[in-house]
């Protein structure tokens, strides 16, 4: 999926970095499994916010690999790993993942957090009733297409007002930061 | 009260204005020697871009709800099963149907006008948990077990979006 060569050894400070937010995708998992949520079918996506802090840290190679490692800790979390659902994680993380680096990539400093975190969400989302669409509901599924997106415009607006104040207030983010900028 | 909003203003201001000079209109401003970090977050504005994909996915929610639920004729149930079978039920009566999926069978219950996911041969029970549904537009799915159960008709001015999943 990415090029070996570009994912950073774990001894330096961008592989460092790669692990702790792989680590926080696993933790972040965990805790969104164990919410209670008013509906069942309610994803919070607080596992996207490493993620969505990634965008500014990691390049795009390590960034992948994060992405794929998130699918790997949501699926372990959620039993679902070798179930056909797995696959509506990882397209649902690759959309997201695509959209927000491309946005930043795309507009730099004329957007921030909070746009990037609300297109992520609600492509994942609707990347995710499509393929739910094709394989399984037909157009069935188009009836949960609304409150899916409404769904991923609600959470991606608070997770991505959330990275931006932590961002800029996180003495953390400020030094991985730096080191990002090399 | 009125002095710690306006001492907030000039914060927001002076943030924008450090902002701006730091170039890149985001994240911490480099920290000047012996100043350390910030303790508190700087208040920031949505950019015209941040506000443009507010709007595109407001008018994705609204366009996706657009004829979504077919709310014409009278209250039914609505059954399918993942391999193109459709089962239409109507909402009063008590009934349970059997429903089969490829982890074996799923137990729907019509029971007073509301209909749920009984039992669940699936492992995460999300259907199960998701309780009994009434209203047209609302929906419970077992996307592990395929079968998908849905409440049509019966009503004249509800929208896709069903204000019962808030």
């Amino acid at each position: 999926m990415t090029n070996r060569a570009s994912i950073p050894a774990p001894g330096e400070p961008r592989g460092r970095l790669l692990a702790f937010l792989s680590a926080l995708c696993f933790f972040l998992s965990a805790v969104e499994y164990m919410i209670p949520k008013p509906l069942p079918f309610m994803r919070l996506g607080i596992a996207n916010l490493p993620l969505l802090l990634a965008v500014d840290l990691l390049p795009f190679g390590p960034f992948l690999a994060l992405a794929a490692i998130k699918v790997l800790g949501m699926s372990l979390v959620t039993g679902s790993l070798f179930s056909y659902v797995a696959l509506f994680s990882l397209a649902g993380t690759l959309s997201a993942a695509l959209v927000m680096y491309g946005t930043r990539a795309l507009f730099r400093s004329r957007v921030t957090s909070v746009g990037i975190s609300v297109l992520g969400a609600v492509s994942s989302n609707a990347v995710q009733v499509l393929l739910a669409s094709f394989v399984v509901f037909g157009r069935a599924a188009r009836i949960i297409a609304p409150v899916f997106l409404a769904m991923g415009l609600a959470t991606g607006l608070a997770l991505g007002f959330f990275a931006e104040r932590f961002s800029a207030s996180s003495r953390w983010y400020a030094r991985a930061r730096e080191d990002a900028r090399g | 009260m009125t002095t710690a909003t306006a001492n907030a203003a000039t914060r927001a201001a002076a943030a924008v204005g450090a902002a701006a000079e730091n170039g890149d209109g985001r994240g911490p401003a480099p920290a000047e020697p012996g100043s350390g970090y910030r303790d508190k977050p700087r208040r920031f504005r949505l950019t015209l871009v941040d506000t443009a994909a507010i709007l595109a996915a407001v008018s994705a929610v609204f366009l996706s709800s657009l004829g979504a639920v077919d709310a014409a004729g009278e209250p039914r149930v609505v059954i399918s099963d993942g391999q193109g079978g459709e089962w239409i039920y109507p909402l009063d009566g008590d009934r349970e149907i059997q429903v089969p999926g490829p982890l074996g069978s799923t137990t729907v219950h019509i029971h007073d006008g509301s209909v749920a996911i009984e039992t669940s041969p699936c492992p995460n029970q999300t259907c199960v948990a998701a309780g009994s549904i009434e209203r047209p537009g609302q929906w419970v799915a077992c996307l592990p077990n395929q079968v998908f159960v849905r409440v049509e008709g019966g009503s004249d001015d509800e929208s896709g979006v069903d204000t019962g999943t808030w």
